[in-house]
This record gives C-alpha cells, sequence and structure tokens, in this order.
C-alpha cells in the first residue's frame, strides 16, 4: 500500500500572547513595571494531516482554534515548535482576507489574490468568475468600505473559494449570507474539498458542518489536543461534554 | 609614555566590555567575549579617530607615541564616552544577542521578499493613486495646486515680507518643499502603520516594510509630479542649466532610501509605542525649520552651525544639493553624498533587521 504523504505537520506548536500594554513614555519614565502577563494560547499541539484529507477543529470558544489556524497560514509563527507545510501552498478563509477599505472591490480582489501568492495574470484571468459567484452587482466598483457586512464576507468567501491553494484553512466561514449564499457556499465548498489533492481544515462549531464534510476531527480544549480521530467518535464525545452546560443554563429542561 | 600611548588604545573597550558584561553576562562567554571586545576595539577607534580629524587633528604621519599628554587625555576621554554609550545603546535595545548568522540569514530574506513582494507594492502604489483621484473632486490637480500654492505662500511671507529672498526663490523654494514633504509625510505615515493596516496584517503574512514601500512609491510618485512642474518653472524663469542636473536622479534615490530606513525603525517602534507619533511630531517640526525649506541653511545659520548642520541633517544636505546642482549648476558634493548613501543603507539594514526578528509578535500587540 502506498504510504500516503502528509501535508501539514505540527510538532509540538506553542503560541502564547505575552498581554504586555502598551508602552507609553511617561510610565517608562517613571520606571513602572511592566507587567508581562502571558497567555498560553496553543500548548503542545502535535498533529499531522495528509494530502486530501479534511480535518475537523473543534472545541469552545477561546480554545485555541483560531490562532491556531493563523499560525498554519503563516500569519505569525509559533514561540515554540515547529509547522512544517511541505511546500504547499495556504489560504486562510476567514471573515475578510484583509481589504483596503479605500479602494474598490475590484482592486481588492487583485491586491489579496497576490497577497496570496498568485500573479497578476492568473488573477485577471478568473477575475469574472470571482465576481460573478460573490453577487454584489455593481458595487465591485466601489469602494469597499460601503459594502454591508454580507457583502464583505461574500467577496472575502468568492476570492479564497475561486484562487484555489494547496491547502485551504476554513474558519468559521460557512455560516455568512443569505440562505441563498450559504447553500451555494457549501456546494462550493463541497467540490474543492472533492478534489483529492487539495487538503482542507475546517473550523466550525455546527457539528452538523463537521459530520457532513470532515474524515478525521480535533477536538481541541484550552489550546491543548483533547482527542484526535474519526469524526464521529470525537464528536459523539465532545456532544456529551457539551450537553450538562446545556441543561445548566436553561434548569428546567429535562 | 610609551605605556599611556598604546593603553589609550584599549581603555574604552576595555569599559564597553565592562558595562556590557554586567548587564549582559550571556553574551560575553569564551570565545563571544573575545570577538565583542574586538568589534568594540575596532568600532571605538574608528569613532575617535573620525571626532579627531574632524576637529582638525592632522591625521597624516599621526604617530601615536609623538602625540602630547593632552591629545592623550582627550583621545581616552572622548574613546570611553563613545564607549558607555554605545555600549548602553547595544544593551538597552537588544534584548536578545545579534548574531552574524541571523544577519546573514535576515539579508537573504530580504532580497527574496522584496522580489515576491514588489509587484504587490506597485499594484497597491498605483490603486492608491487611482484611489485618491476619483475620491475627489479636482482629483489629479491637487498634486500640483496644492504644492504651488505652498511655494506661493513661502514666495511671499519669506521673499517679501522677510525680505530674506535668494536667487530664483520661488523654484528654491518649491525644491525644498517638494523633497521636505516627501520625507515628513513618509515618515509621519510609517509610525502608525502597521495599526493602520491592521485588517491585511492579522489576516496574511507580508513583510511588513512593504507597506511602507508601497507608502513610499505613491509619495514618490508625487515627488516627481512636482518635479516636472519645477521643469516649467526652470523654463520660465529662464534658469541656465547645466549638466550636473543629472545628478537629481541620485540624490532623489538617498532620499527615498533614507526615508525607507528612518521609517522602518519608527515603524518597529510605534507598534509598542503609543506616543511616538506626539514625538515625531515635535521633532520633524523642529527639523523643518532647521533644514533650510525656505532658506538657505550655510547661509542664515550663523556659522559654525550653518556648515555642521548642512553637512549632519542629510534632508538638509540633500535639499541644498539639489538647488545647486538644479538652479546653479554646481557640480555633486559626490563624496559626502556617497558617505550617506552608506548611512542609509545601514539605516534600512537595522530597520528591516527589526522589523523581522519582531514581526510575529506585532499581531498579537495590534
Amino acid at each position: 500500500m502506498k504510504e500516503k504523504k502528509n501535508a501539514i505537520e505540527l510538532e509540538d506548536v506553542c503560541i502564547h500572547y505575552s498581554i504586555m500594554n502598551h508602552v507609553s513614555i511617561r510610565k517608562t519614565f517613571l520606571h513602572k513595571k511592566k507587567r508581562k502577563e502571558v497567555f498560553e494560547a496553543v500548548k503542545h499541539v502535535t498533529f499531522s494531516v495528509g494530502e486530501g484529507d479534511i480535518l475537523g477543529i473543534i472545541g469552545k470558544n477561546g480554545s485555541g482554534k483560531s490562532t491556531l489556524l493563523k499560525s498554519i497560514a503563516g500569519v505569525f509563527s509559533p514561540n515554540a515548535g515547529r509547522i512544517d507545510l511541505k511546500g504547499h501552498s495556504v489560504s486562510l478563509m476567514s471573515l475578510g482576507v484583509g481589504f483596503k477599505d479605500t479602494l474598490s472591490g475590484r482592486e481588492n480582489i487583485v491586491l489579496s489574490g497576490m497577497l496570496l501568492g498568485f500573479s497578476e495574470k492568473e488573477i485577471e484571468e478568473r477575475a469574472q468568475d470571482i465576481i460573478d459567484f460573490a453577487e454584489i452587482g455593481e458595487f465591485i466598483d466601489r469602494p469597499v468600505r460601503t459594502y454591508s457586512s454580507g457583502m464583505y464576507s461574500k467577496l472575502a468567501f468568492s476570492i479564497t473559494a475561486m484562487l484555489e491553494t494547496d491547502i485551504m484553512l476554513v474558519d468559521e466561514v460557512l455560516s455568512v449570507g443569505d440562505e441563498q449564499f450559504r447553500k451555494k457556499s457549501l456546494n462550493k465548498m463541497k467540490e474543492l474539498i472533492n478534489d483529492r489533492k487539495r487538503t482542507v481544515i475546517i473550523v466550525s462549531h455546527s457539528i452538523s458542518t463537521l459530520k457532513e464534510l470532515c474524515d478525521q476531527v480535533l477536538w481541541l480544549h484550552d489550546g491543548q489536543v483533547r482527542r484526535i480521530g474519526k469524526t464521529d467518535e470525537v464528536l459523539g464525545e465532545y456532544a456529551a461534554y457539551m450537553a450538562p452546560a446545556d441543561r445548566k443554563q436553561d434548569g428546567r429542561r429535562v | 609614555m610609551f605605556f599611556t600611548s598604546i593603553a589609550m588604545f584599549f581603555i574604552a573597550p576595555f569599559v564597553a566590555w565592562k558595562i556590557h558584561s554586567r548587564t549582559r553576562r550571556t553574551d560575553i562567554e569564551g570565545k563571544k567575549g573575545i570577538k565583542v571586545l574586538a568589534a568594540y576595539f575596532f568600532i571605538l577607534n574608528a569613532a575617535t579617530f573620525a571626532v579627531s580629524s574632524y576637529r582638525g587633528v592632522d591625521m597624516r604621519g599621526w604617530n601615536p607615541f609623538t602625540t602630547t599628554v593632552s591629545f592623550r587625555i582627550k583621545y581616552m576621554v572622548c574613546s570611553t564616552v563613545i564607549g558607555v554609550c554605545l555600549a548602553r545603546a547595544v544593551c538597552g535595545f537588544l534584548n536578545r544577542g545579534i548574531t552574524v548568522a541571523e544577519i546573514r540569514k535576515y539579508a537573504a530574506r530580504f532580497f527574496g521578499d522584496m522580489k515576491k513582494y514588489f509587484p504587490y507594492a506597485v499594484r497597491a502604489a498605483k490603486a492608491d493613486l487611482k484611489a485618491e483621484v476619483t475620491n475627489s473632486f479636482l482629483d489629479w490637480m491637487w498634486w500640483l495646486i496644492e504644492p504651488f500654492c505652498m511655494m506661493l505662500i513661502y514666495t511671499v511671507m519669506f521673499g517679501v515680507v522677510f525680505d530674506a529672498a535668494e536667487e530664483y526663490f520661488p523654484i528654491f523654494i518649491f525644491i525644498g518643499i517638494t523633497m521636505w514633504s516627501f520625507f515628513t509625510r513618509g515618515i509621519t505615515g510609517s509610525v502608525e502603520m502597521v495599526r493602520a493596516n491592521r485588517g491585511i496584517v492579522t489576516r496574511i503574512y507580508l513583510p511588513k516594510y512593504i507597506l511602507l514601500f508601497s507608502k513610499l512609491m505613491v509619495n514618490g510618485f508625487k515627488m516627481l509630479v512636482s518635479f516636472a512642474v519645477i521643469a516649467v518653472m526652470l523654463v520660465v524663469f529662464r534658469v541656465r542649466v547645466t549638466g550636473s542636473v543629472l545628478a537629481m536622479a541620485p540624490i532623489l534615490a538617498v532620499l527615498f532610501l533614507i526615508t525607507f530606513g528612518i521609517g522602518s525603525i519608527l515603524m518597529h517602534y510605534g507598534v509598542y509605542v503609543n506616543d511616538l507619533s506626539y514625538i515625531t511630531g515635535i521633532l520633524l517640526t523642529m527639523m523643518m525649520y532647521l533644514t533650510g525649506t525656505f532658506y538657505a541653511v550655510a547661509k542664515r545659520i550663523p556659522e559654525p552651525f550653518g556648515a555642521v548642520l548642512e553637512k549632519c541633517n542629510p534632508i538638509a544636505f540633500l535639499i541644498a544639493e539639489m538647488r545647486n546642482v538644479v538652479l546653479y549648476g554646481q557640480s555633486l558634493d559626490w563624496k559626502l553624498l556617497f558617505v550617506w548613501c552608506v548611512l542609509s543603507v545601514l539605516l534600512v539594514g537595522i530597520g528591516v533587521f527589526m522589523i523581522y526578528r519582531n514581526e510575529n509578535s506585532y499581531v498579537k500587540v495590534i
């Protein structure tokens, strides 16, 4: 049997934020001690994802999912440990790829694409497809700061969906837009995922979405890997863990 | 006597080394300590030589054994002062020691990243210029009207009211304003640049100095538009233009480099220090008056400060040279321009180094 190659490897990754309050000149002059608190967002995480696999990450808020994803995307490096992407191109699909508000949607498509590593020519070829998918009409030529939040997310989604990178990281973005757009984006996701050469990591709170799309699920709890394994097993344990909280909040439910 | 002529070279490096090892012991173990000592030795003695030659000591035929006692004492004091300042600066600003390997790694990365992100910077600059044009009333004409109006104001105030006119005063002022506003806009923008672009910086990786580079290209384009106006004014005022005008290109290149260098250092500190924009504002205002934007520094400021200022303030130097080359047909002071070119490259190196080292933490702070 051919040994499956890994697309992403994480080894003992630790990421922490030092909650250092901004330095002001006055405080430095008065030699006030800088309290440097360290918040450990991700602690000693190790896992790997094979080529073409689809991994889901689930966990309650604040468990470090977005931080981990950003680190894999290269927005910042981990403080310790190693993340190896084996030379694949990676894109992070989150709410907004980072637009320059004063520029039009069309210009932002090109600029975002260039930051994701595509050449101007490649982007211009796909520009019309991106615009058609986003369905924001004539607003495509108006500055992004005039967009509604729905338009913003639709444009962001279609840019990252159309410019296909080897690894896609999806951060809770499948729940934006109206019903029609949501259906369209879910179908597009499925189409992108079914390309067996593309590796995908999906972060979501929705157990049903993960059950539908993923092969494996990683349960991240307080920055540590609680469980990793087949979708049904992990999601079952996660649901069981979260259930008592439901009952506590609404005491009357049996 | 013999002893002091040898000792005067070694006292300052030793003092600096001692300070360094007391503040940061880990830097000075074993072989590393010797390298640090050697580095201090060379730097401090070179610096003291530079100072003494500047103050008029004839360096040719200089023999340590034939110098007077007072010279030796002055040498030792001067080098020790420089040494103490350097040691404290190095220990204060660097949390971790620098290794040559790190410098080499960042240098290689710099050239790779510049090549990779240059098309992005160009495209972003073009898009910014287009956005400015589409959003405003008189669109691109403001790039001409604004400096022109500033020039009129200064010409009237200083030429007529204060009666401090120079030859071809309007063009004289225009050159000063154009180059100064390139510098000032670059510096002011760089302090808050990372925070202003937090939308992009927190979602995707790009080397942060590319943002500054893109902004400088926008400002550079506007400066070139102003120079086109200057060219027209040269014709109108019938200024005799010589071949030395070609020296415009290297002067502008050094101006760009120095703005990029200082801007990238400020961009790094601007992420952590809130009040930096106030400080830069005050310093820039002060610098504007000391840079001879609307007067000739060498003439107005009393000796010896005038000549010193023109040499030590890089922007003043560049503006004065530009005027010499364009208006008065004089040839360029290549030696000093080369010195400033090297210093600008050094500043760029420091800025890029600090950004590469720390950019991972920016996203977590803003």
